[in-house]
């Protein structure tokens, strides 16, 4: 059980390794804000309550920069 | 979860101040009468304006455009835009770029005025300067003081800029926490000057959430530059957005209390705090300036003896 992590330039294949997988719990673990991003799940624009798929491709988008 | 307006499944926000799901169509929307609802209150346009938009290719700048330009279609309003462009390498050729192309799309007049060639020198060049006071100092005096020229020779009558929620409670707060009265007298929906020469400023968005019109581009696909100045440092500001941030996340309404509380008092404010300044004019360039020289040219003769 896999899925596609899109952020920035990095486009990497990451493992789901526990049910009922969140963005939320994704961006936690990035060690991102949700105030900052936004979140799409195969193209389409998403709540990070938002379960990830197997074969998921997700997308995160930082729209805040701080400074 | 279904979108609270319409019940479409595909929701792409949920609002924590006021619990709504929202779908993208209906997010759009929300933001595009809340933008028009904050215009007609604070009586920002007059039918036969001029707006002058100070358009970076940022997120809130491109947002300010997109809404202000449905009065255009109207023909309430005619919109120009100006962009400034201080000379940072590898970050503002983008925005600047972006600017041109909504410019173009949109079909307004434009200009894109360098740093450079208004007092020959880059805000990268300042920055190799030993006694420089810090980049933003320098830019926040010549990018205000380009724009309010560039309303003068465009005829605009207003300057509208992408001040949004975020950026408005975090000056009320900065300048609280400072004491700064005089500032505090001077922030707002519509800001207006007794020297003539300072065109009307307006924040149509000052009511809208950062992130939200972060998602309203990403929703609405509009071209922004998202990227994160080179010389962008932790500054107050930055302290005073954490703890409000921090604070927002189990009081979600925090932010519009904070300005609606602003807005009650401003009245006030002004009336006791309100300082009349000198309006001379600068002995170098003829810009309003309270002193003998206007504080950009100040800036400029500090740099040049260096």
């Amino acid at each position: 059980m896999s899925f596609t992590l899109k952020y920035t330039d990095i486009t990497e294949i990451r493992e789901i390794t526990k049910q009922n997988y969140t963005i939320k719990e994704l961006i936690n673990e990035l060690g991102l804000s949700s105030q900052t991003v936004v979140s799409k799940q195969n193209g389409e624009l998403v709540i990070e309550d938002t379960l990830i798929n197997d074969g998921d491709e997700i997308q995160l988008i930082q729209i805040i920069y701080g400074g | 979860m279904k979108c609270t307006k319409c019940g479409n499944p595909n929701v792409i926000i949920k609002k924590e101040q006021s619990g709504q799901y929202l779908c993208k169509d209906c997010f759009i929307e929300s933001i595009e009468k809340k933008v028009i609802k904050t215009i007609r209150k604070e009586k920002l346009l007059d039918k036969g304006d001029k707006v002058l938009v100070a358009l970076s290719g940022g997120k809130d700048s491109v947002t300010t455009l997109e809404i202000l330009n449905t009065f255009r279609d109207l023909n309430i309003i005619d919109i120009c835009a100006v962009t400034v462009d201080e000379g940072i390498d590898n970050y503002r050729q983008d925005g600047v770029d972006i600017a041109v192309r909504h410019a173009e799309r949109l079909g307004i007049e434009h200009k894109v005025v360098s740093l450079k060639d208004t007092y020959g020198i880059t805000l990268d060049e300042i920055m190799q300067k030993p006694n420089h006071k810090g980049s933003c100092s320098y830019c926040g005096v010549f990018r205000r003081t380009i724009i309010n020229k560039a309303a003068r020779e465009m005829g605009a009558t207003k300057i509208a800029t992408g001040h949004n929620l975020d950026d408005e409670v975090q000056a009320i707060m900065m300048n609280y926490l400072e004491g700064n009265t005089d500032n505090l007298t001077k922030l707002g929906a519509k800001t207006e000057s007794k020297a003539e020469e300072f065109t009307v400023k307006i924040k149509p968005l000052r009511e809208i959430p950062e992130r939200e019109i972060g998602l309203y581009v990403v929703a609405k696909e509009l071209e922004v530059h998202f990227a994160s100045c080179p010389y962008a440092q932790q500054s107050f500001r930055g302290e005073v957005s954490d703890v409000i941030n921090k604070l927002s996340e189990s009081h979600p309404t925090i932010k519009y209390s904070t300005l609606r509380g602003y807005d009650k008092i401003k009245n006030a404010l002004k009336d006791d705090f309100k300082k009349d300044y000198a309006h001379g004019r600068c002995e170098k360039c003829g810009e309003p300036a309270a002193n003998k020289l206007c504080k950009a040219c100040s800036f400029i003769e500090e740099l040049r003896g260096d």
